[in-house]
C-alpha cells in the first residue's frame, strides 16, 4: 500500500480506469485461451496471471522501488494487474480440476502457479531494476 | 459494460478494505504478515464457490449479465494474484523466509478451503437437483 496520493477522487479514477481495462483484458484473454484450447486445462486463468505477475513485478520495481510514483501505482498496480490477475477464478479452477477427477493437473495448477508466479514478480522486478540502472531523477 | 461496473467496485473495495486493514491489522499482526490480500483473497474465494455453485444451479435464474457483473467482473477483480505474488517477493526480500512459506501455503490452503465453503454453502440453502 503506498500513500501520499494528490487527492481521493484522482486516486479512485485512476484505480476504477485499470480495474475496467484489467477486467476486460482478463475476461477476452481467458474467452480466447476456452476457444482455441477448450475446457480441459485452465490455460486461460494459468496465462492471466503468470503474465499480470510478471508485469506487477516489472511495475513495482518501476513505481515502487526505483521511483515512488503513487499514481502510476493506482493507474496499474492496484487497478490494472489486481484486476487483470485474478485469485477466486483460479480457485474456482481448481475446484473443476478436482471434481472431473483430473488430480495430476489438479494438484501441479493449484500449488504450481503460486511458485512460478513467484518466479516471474522476482523476474519483472528484476528486469525493471536492469532496465533502469543508472536512472535517477 | 456488467464486467467494468463489477471491476470498478471490486478493484475500490479492494483497495479500501485494503487500506482499513493496513490500518488496523498492522497493530496486533505487525507489518509482516500481509493480511489485507489474504482477508481479500479468502473472502472473494468464499464468494465465488457460492455464487458459482448457485449460478450453476439456476437458484438465481438465467441471469448471464448479472453473472458476469458479480463474478468475472467484481470478485475476479476484487481478488488479485499479482499482488499476493507480489507480497512473497517482499517477504522473501527480508529474509523472511517462514512467513514466506506460511503464505503461500495459508492461501493456497484456506483459498481453495473457502470456495469449497461457499460451495458447500450454497448446496445447503439450494440443494442440486441433479448430479452434474
Amino acid at each position: 500500500m503506498s500513500a501520499g496520493s494528490d487527492s481521493l477522487p484522482l486516486t479512485v479514477l485512476l484505480i476504477s480506469l485499470g480495474a475496467v481495462l484489467g477486467a476486460w483484458s482478463r475476461y477476452y484473454v481467458t474467452r480466447f485461451c476456452t476457444q482455441r484450447f477448450g475446457l480441459d486445462f485452465p490455460i486461460g486463468t494459468l496465462l492471466v496471471n503468470l503474465s499480470g505477475s510478471l508485469l506487477m513485478g516489472v511495475a513495482a520495481g518501476l513505481f515502487r522501488i526505483r521511483f515512488a510514483l503513487p499514481n502510476l501505482d493506482h493507474l496499474f498496480m492496484v487497478g490494472f494487474f489486481g484486476s487483470y490477475t485474478t485469485f477466486s477464478t483460479y480457485a474456482l479452477d481448481v475446484h473443476y480440476l478436482f471434481r472431473r477427477r483430473a488430480i495430476a493437473p489438479a494438484l501441479c495448477f493449484w500449488l504450481g502457479c503460486p511458485l512460478v508466479g513467484f518466479l516471474c514478480v522476482e523476474l519483472g522486478i528484476a528486469i525493471a531494476l536492469w532496465l533502469t540502472t543508472g536512472i535517477s531523477f | 459494460m456488467a464486467i467494468a461496473l463489477g471491476a470498478i467496485l471490486g478493484a475500490l473495495s479492494r483497495y479500501f478494505l485494503s487500506a482499513w486493514v493496513a490500518q488496523w491489522g498492522s497493530q496486533w499482526a505487525g507489518p509482516d504478515l500481509p493480511l489485507s490480500t489474504l482477508l481479500v483473497n479468502l473472502t472473494g474465494c468464499f464468494g465465488m464457490g457460492l455464487l458459482a455453485t448457485l449460478f450453476g444451479q439456476r437458484v438465481l435464474g438465467h441471469a448471464p449479465e448479472l453473472q458476469l457483473m458479480l463474478t468475472t467482473g467484481f470478485l475476479g477483480s476484487y481478488t488479485t494474484f499479482s499482488s499476493y505474488e507480489l507480497d512473497l517477493a517482499g517477504l522473501a526480500d527480508r529474509r523472511n523466509l517462514l512467513a514466506d512459506g506460511l503464505y503461500w501455503g495459508a492461501s493456497t490452503l484456506l483459498g481453495f478451503g473457502s470456495l469449497l465453503l461457499g460451495v458447500w454453502v450454497a448446496r445447503a440453502i439450494a440443494p442440486p437437483v441433479t448430479l452434474d
